[in-house]
C-alpha cells in the first residue's frame, strides 16, 4: 500500500472577485521512502497542494472534494485535534522561503528546543537538548552555532536549521516547498545533498515542491507537472523529461536554459495562464498549445497511458 | 573575437570598493569588507558581458559602481574612454543619458503611484525630450519592444495590475527608452518563472540587435549567462578569477571555482551521472586576507603551501580566455 493517496483533490479559495479554482482534480500516490515532486509556475497550485495535505490552508481557503489517504487514513476526515497529532510528527513541511521564518529574537537551539517540547516529544529539555544537538550534526551544522541567533547564520545554515527542525520528530512524510530558492547553487547542491542523504537514513518519503525541473529531476523519483491548477503530465522522472507527451511539458522544457550540450534558443511561451476564477472549458492550456486542434476548445481532455509509469492529460497523443 | 575591432565602450582600471560593516553600538569599529578587488576589465561595444558569482559575491556592487550608484574606493572607470569616476552636475546627467539600469526585483524597482505611462515616460521628462505627443509615440514605441501589446492597454495601468514578468518589461521600457548606449541588468529574471525569462532574454537579444546597445548582465545562473552572453567573468568574493568567450568558459572552464560552480547544477538530462554533493571544500575564512589566493581554502586542487603565500593573477589561457590560478 501506498504511504500516501491522493484521489480527486479539488482545493479552491474564496476570494473578492468569486471562487477561485485552486487545484482541481488532483491524484496522485506515493510508495513509502520514494520522492515525487511538483513542477510547474507560479500561480499553478502547487504550493497550494502542499499546504492542503497538512491541512493548513488559510481560512478563505476550501478542499472540496478528494480523499487525502496517508498511512490508509483520510486526513480530510480527522479532527482538527487528531491532525495536530500528526503534523510534524508524521508530516512535516519546510516552507517556502522558511529561512526567514526563524524567530530573529531567540536563539536557534532555543527555537527548535521549543518545537519539541510543545510536541510532547521529550519531556525535559536537557534531552530535547540533546536531541537538537544530533540534529545540527546531521544537517551538518557546527556544534559551536547552535547558541547564535539567526542573523549570525548565512542563509543555507538557517535553511538547515530549518531541516533539522523538520526532522525533529523524524516524520514520515516531509513536504519541502522550494527548499533552495533563493540561495546560491553551491549552498543549493549541499542541501539538496542533505535532503537526500537524510531520506536515505531514515526512509522517508518526500514531496518536492519546485519551479526548477532540474531541481526535481535531481531530487525525485516520480514527477507532476502541473499548469493551471491541474496535473498535467505525470510518471517516472526520466520518461517524462527524456519524452515528454504533454505540450505544456515540451514548451517548459525548451524555455529552460542549460549549460551542457548544443545551445539551442528559447522558445518562450506564448500569452498568459487562464483566470482561474473563471477556468475555460475545454483544456486549459489550449489557447497557448501549438499543436491545440478543434475539439481542444470546448472538451476536458482525457487522460492517456504512455506506458504504465507515464501519463498525459492531452486528447492529442497519439 | 570582438575585441580586435573594437575599443572598449567602458572599462574597469583597477576598481577597487570596500564597505566598513556597521559598528557596534559600544563603540567597537568595523570590519573592513572587500566588495571588489582590483577589478580591470573591458566591455566592447554591441557584446552582451556576462558577470557571474554567488551572492556577496561583489556582482551587483560592481553594477552599481559604474551607474554612479556608489564610489569606488580606488581605481577609475572610463566610458567611451572618458573618464566617469568624478563626474557632477550637467555631466553626471548628460551619462545617465547614456547609461541605464535594470534592477533585479520588479516589486520594487518600480513606484506603485506612477501609471506605466508616467515610470516609462519619466526619463523623457527628467531629460526634457520632445513634446507631449511625440513622448507618447516613444512610450508606445517602447512597450512594444519589451513586449508589452498591444501598449495601448497598459499605459494607464499601475504596477500592482501587472504580474512580476509584466513588471519587469516595464522596468526595460524605462531602461531603454533614451536608446543608451550600455545598460547593466542587474539579476533582471532571478524572481521570475522560465518561460518569462525566456521571454525576457530574448527581448535583449533583440534590442542588441536593432539598437546595439552593449549589455553588463549580472546574474549567478551560468545556464542564462551562456544563453546571453558572448563574454563572462567570474567573481569569488570580490575577484575576478576568470575571464573568457561564453561558451569555453562554460564548455571547458579553466578555474577550479567555474569549475566548482558547474559540478553543483543539477545535471538535468544524464540520468546516469552519480552525482557528487562535495564540490567545494567546507572551510570558509571570515576574514579577507591579503595573501594568497582568494579561493585557497575551499579549493580541492589547491597547492597549499603556495596559493596560501602568493596571489595568482589573470593570465592569458588560450584564446582571449584568461584565469588566475597557479595550475589551471
Amino acid at each position: 500500500m501506498a504511504l500516501l493517496e491522493v484521489e480527486n483533490l479539488s482545493i479552491g479559495y474564496h476570494s473578492q472577485k468569486g471562487y477561485l479554482h485552486a487545484v482541481e482534480d488532483i491524484s496522485f500516490s506515493l510508495e513509502a521512502g520514494k520522492s515525487f515532486g511538483f513542477v510547474g509556475e507560479s500561480g499553478c497550485g502547487k504550493t497550494t497542494l502542499g499546504i492542503a495535505l497538512m491541512r493548513l490552508l488559510p481560512p478563505n481557503g476550501v478542499i472540496g472534494e478528494g480523499r487525502i489517504l496517508f498511512e490508509g487514513k483520510d486526513l480530510l476526515k480527522k479532527s482538527d485535534e487528531e491532525m495536530r497529532g500528526i503534523r510534524w510528527k508524521k508530516i512535516a513541511m519546510i516552507f517556502q522561503a522558511a529561512m526567514n521564518a526563524l524567530n530573529p529574537v531567540h536563539r536557534v537551539e532555543d527555537q527548535i528546543v521549543e518545537a519539541i517540547l510543545a510536541h510532547d516529544l521529550m519531556h525535559s529539555k536537557e534531552e530535547a537538548m540533546k536531541q537538537v544537538e544530533d540534529l545540527f550534526v546531521l544537517v551538518g551544522i557546527p556544534k559551536d552555532r547552535m547558541r547564535d541567533y539567526p542573523h549570525q547564520y548565512s542563509g543555507g545554515m538557517k535553511q538547515r536549521a530549518i531541516i533539522a527542525m523538520a526532522m525533529a520528530c523524524r516524520p514520515t512524510l516531509m513536504i519541502a516547498d522550494e527548499p533552495t530558492t533563493a540561495l546560491d547553487v553551491i549552498v543549493q547542491d549541499q542541501i539538496l545533498g542533505e535532503i537526500k542523504s537524510l531520506q536515505e537514513k531514515y526512509k522517508i518519503s518526500i514531496i518536492f515542491i519546485s519551479h526548477d525541473i532540474s531541481i526535481v529531476s535531481d531530487v525525485c523519483d516520480n514527477i507532476g507537472v502541473m499548469y493551471a491548477g491541474q496535473l498535467v503530465e505525470y510518471g517516472d522522472k526520466v520518461e517524462v523529461f527524456s519524452s515528454p507527451a504533454h505540450p505544456y511539458t515540451k514548451a517548459l522544457l525548451s524555455s529552460y536554459p542549460t549549460v551542457t550540450g548544443e545551445k539551442y534558443k528559447l522558445e518562450p511561451i506564448a500569452g498568459e495562464p487562464p483566470n482561474l476564477i473563471n477556468p475555460p472549458s475545454g483544456c486549459r492550456f489550449c489557447h497557448r498549445c501549438p499543436s491545440a486542434g478543434v475539439s481542444c476548445k470546448t472538451e476536458s481532455p482525457v487522460w492517456f497511458e504512455l506506458t504504465p509509469t507515464h501519463r498525459a492529460f492531452c486528447s492529442y497523443i497519439r | 573575437m570582438v575585441e580586435n575591432n573594437n575599443k572598449p565602450i567602458l572599462q574597469l582600471k583597477d576598481i577597487s570598493k570596500t564597505y566598513s560593516s556597521k559598528t557596534s553600538f559600544l563603540g567597537g569599529c568595523g570590519k573592513e569588507i572587500v566588495a571588489l578587488n582590483h577589478i580591470s576589465l573591458k566591455i566592447f561595444k554591441g557584446e552582451i558581458f556576462g558577470l557571474v558569482g554567488e551572492s556577496g559575491s561583489g556582482k551587483t556592487t560592481a553594477g552599481r559602481l559604474i551607474v554612479k550608484l556608489e564610489k569606488p574606493a580606488a581605481g577609475k572607470i572610463f566610458l567611451n574612454g572618458n573618464e566617469i569616476t568624478g563626474l557632477t552636475g550637467k555631466v553626471l546627467k548628460d551619462f545617465r543619458l547614456k547609461v541605464q539600469m535594470i534592477f533585479q526585483d520588479p516589486y520594487q524597482s518600480l513606484n506603485p503611484q506612477l501609471s506605466i505611462y508616467d515610470t516609462v515616460s519619466e526619463p523623457l521628462h527628467i531629460h526634457n525630450i520632445e513634446n507631449v505627443q511625440a513622448r507618447k509615440y516613444l512610450v508606445i514605441q517602447a512597450l512594444k519592444s519589451a513586449g508589452l501589446t498591444p501598449p495601448d492597454d497598459f499605459l494607464h495601468r499601475y504596477p500592482h495590475q501587472l504580474s512580476g514578468g509584466q513588471r519587469q518589461r516595464v522596468a526595460i521600457a524605462r531602461a531603454m527608452i533614451l536608446k543608451p548606449k550600455f545598460v547593466i541588468a542587474d539579476e533582471p529574471t532571478s524572481m521570475l518563472d522560465a518561460s518569462i525569462s525566456a521571454h525576457i532574454f530574448n527581448i535583449l537579444l533583440e534590442m542588441r540587435e536593432k539598437l546595439g546597445t552593449t549589455f553588463l548582465f549580472i546574474s549567478h545562473s551560468l545556464a542564462a549567462a551562456r544563453y546571453l552572453c558572448d563574454r563572462i567573468a567570474v567573481i569569488y568574493r570580490g575577484n575576478l578569477v576568470e575571464i573568457g568567450p561564453g561558451d569555453a568558459v562554460i564548455q571547458k572552464p579553466k578555474h577550479p571555482y567555474t569549475q566548482a560552480l558547474l559540478d553543483a547544477l543539477p545535471k538535468f538530462g544524464h540520468w546516469d551521472e552519480v552525482r557528487r554533493y562535495d564540490t567545494l571544500l567546507k572551510a570558509e575564512r571570515d576574514t579577507y586576507q591579503d595573501e594568497g589566493c582568494p579561493f585557497f581554502d575551499r579549493c580541492k586542487v589547491a597547492h597549499k603551501e603556495k596559493c596560501s603565500r602568493e596571489r595568482p593573477h589573470l593570465t592569458a589561457a588560450g584564446d582571449s580566455h584568461s584565469v588566475a590560478c597557479f595550475y589551471a
